[in-house]
């Protein structure tokens, strides 16, 4: 059976193979150029871009794998009628799909682990310098939850194919998911895994200056992008009076639109040194960097154990399936 | 000891999809070694029944042993039912040879010098792409595939279908031929009544989802008799069906009652079987 499956594999196979080898010359590229900067220093500046692109693009590989090696995997023998002919050779339909899930499983984390180490050392001295590698876009683009991310995602291509029985509404459908699935993992599950660190910042003119952006679309007290050094921060509370109230709306609008005029400079001007004066507070939720790895080894356990889930699904679909 | 099972055994055998009705209470039962035929018309649940048989589908009441146990029950059992299905689908993009190699690597009871012979036989070429067979030679890839097994039982689901009448009648004979030399027993489905006469020696009428009639052969012949009148009929004997110079009976011998040939006598069922939907069952 793995000899058949291999062969069937084949062609997929070579394509992925292919463009994996495009992109590991790409990779080495890029890791030989970013050993050439003289200045350690400068590095965060000069690629943290490129970074957030590549993290970007390395998501859409487990949703290609799963589309293009996945949902066709039983979705195209449904189609052709070939399942009538390879569930009559003498291999029960359960071990059928267990060693192809297991085979493609495989080459899909093989080429997973490949591009991501591949990228993880390309960008070492840059994660060195800039210290961001746990941040919520990066995480997924190193170490080994990528392994994670292709399986779960090539099994829930076949099963998605096994269910639907068509290869090009599964495929597109896998391929939805599975980005869906990379937005809302690091949104909502990450920052849960280990309880998460608290701190309290007082927020002073000079820190309100140092945020990213404040107030939300509705006029909330809200303030975004601090940082905690050496962490990620996972969540930003609204902007807290002395008394551990949120600060009312019609407070911050004072502050925001129409603050006293200092002639402060810095980012937010009046409104910061206008707020400052309130004596507010932020609690920030942060995980520390060296839960990096911990972090790694949950989300790979959490999405290999997903995988696991549908295979039995599928199994069991595959068991009692009509028609 | 106990006499060996029958091939096929099905007790109030019942497959609905959604709320058609492929086959109800279906009654049956196929002794070893015989070359059966199941014939009916388009729809009759023929391959319903033979999918239930080879466990790509499972019942929705009843029972059904194929050889013992459940359809498809194990690996070792996967090994002793061979399947032609309908359309013979086959590997569009594999080569004949290849498919011959996914079946020594699929089944551990290959026989692969019956598939290389079987194959020259047919004069396959072995480096040609299964994608751009004729529907003939196609048929005979799967067959193939079927036979290397050496099932105990080959389960053909319209074989022929796809097939000019001069190959459906070569690849007939072929069939006959090899299950003998087997020493299998063959289930074979058809809506041409002329295919099954010409191989089988067994038969089942199937129509509407229910058995109409199933017997050997012989044994059907030497019950049934056609007769001008109905009126004359014998009593004890039973009116299958009758139409103004076709009358055809079951029961003692009649005289002045001529031989039914086994064609005209699955028609007769069939015929029963359209005008009178809930007809009772013969067996």
């Amino acid at each position: 059976m793995i000899r058949f499956t291999l062969r069937q594999f084949r062609l997929p196979a070579l394509a992925g193979v292919v463009l994996l080898a495009l992109a590991g010359a790409g990779l080495l590229r890029l890791g030989a150029d970013v050993r050439a900067v003289p200045d350690p220093a400068r590095l965060p500046d000069r690629y943290a871009q490129t970074m957030l692109f590549l993290a970007g693009g390395f998501a859409l590989v487990p949703a290609l794998l799963g589309a293009f090696w996945g949902a066709p995997l039983v979705a195209r023998e449904l189609e052709t009628g070939t399942h009538r002919l390879v569930w009559n050779q003498s291999v029960p339909r359960g071990r059928w799909l267990t060693v192809k899930l297991a085979v493609t499983g495989l080459a899909a984390a093989l080429v997973a682990g490949l591009l991501s180490a591949a990228l993880t050392w390309a960008a070492a001295p840059v994660d060195r310098a800039a210290g961001d590698r746990f941040s919520t876009v990066l995480f997924g683009a190193r170490g080994v939850a990528p392994i994670g991310y292709a399986v779960f995602a090539l099994v829930l291509g076949a099963v998605t194919g096994l269910l639907l029985r068509r290869t090009l509404p599964a495929m597109a459908l896998v391929f939805l998911v599975v980005v869906a699935a990379q937005l809302a993992v690091p949104n909502l599950l990450r920052p849960h895994y280990l309880p998460p660190e608290r701190v309290t910042v007082p927020m002073t003119a000079e820190a309100v200056n140092r945020a990213r952006n404040l107030g939300s679309i509705t006029g909330g007290p809200v303030v975004g992008g601090l940082d905690v050094p050496g962490a990620w921060v996972t969540d930003i509370s609204p902007l807290r009076t002395a008394d551990g109230r949120q600060l009312s709306d019609a407070a911050f609008g004072a502050c925001f639109r129409d603050p006293p005029r200092t002639g402060a400079t810095g980012t937010f001007g009046d409104t910061a040194v206008c707020l400052g004066a309130l004596d507010l507070h932020v609690d920030l939720a942060y995980q520390p960097n060296r839960r990096f790895w911990p972090f790694q080894w949950i989300e790979l356990a959490l999405h290999l154990g997903a995988a696991g889930l549908l295979a039995v699904l599928g199994r069991w679909r595959l068991r009692r399936r009509a028609g | 000891m106990n006499p060996p099972p029958p091939v096929l055994h099905a007790e109030r055998l019942t497959k609905r999809y959604g709320r058609r009705t492929a086959l109800a209470d279906c009654d049956l039962s196929v002794p070893r070694g015989h070359v059966v035929g199941l014939v009916g018309p388009n729809g009759a649940g023929k391959s319903t029944l033979l999918q239930l048989v080879c466990g790509l589908i499972a019942p929705t009441s009843g029972t059904l042993s194929v050889l013992g146990s459940p359809p498809a029950a194990d690996a070792a059992h996967l090994a002793r039912v061979g399947f032609v299905a309908q359309d013979t689908p086959v590997y569009a993009s594999l080569t004949v040879a290849e498919h011959l190699r996914m079946g020594s690597w699929l089944n551990p009871s290959w026989d692969a010098a019956l598939a290389r012979r079987r194959i020259t036989e047919a004069g396959l070429d072995p480096r040609q792409r299964a994608g751009r067979l004729s529907g003939g030679q196609r048929a005979q890839l799967a067959l193939t595939l079927a036979a290397a097994k050496r099932p105990d039982l080959v389960v053909l689901d319209e074989p022929a279908a796809a097939l000019d009448p001069l190959a459906r009648r070569d690849f007939l004979r072929g069939l006959a031929g090899f299950v003998r030399e087997l020493g299998a027993t063959a289930v074979l489905s058809s809506h041409l009544l002329g295919d099954v006469a010409q191989v089988c020696d067994h038969l089942v009428v199937l129509c509407a989802g229910r058995v109409q009639v199933a017997g050997p052969v012989a044994d059907l012949l030497a019950a049934h008799h056609r007769i001008d009148d109905p009126a004359t009929a014998p009593a004890g004997a039973e009116v299958v069906w009758a139409e103004p110079g076709r009358v055809v009976v079951r029961g003692p011998a009649v005289r002045g009652g001529a031989p039914v040939p086994l064609e005209e006598l699955a028609l007769a069922y069939l015929s029963r079987a359209a005008h009178r939907p809930s007809a009772a069952v013969t067996r």
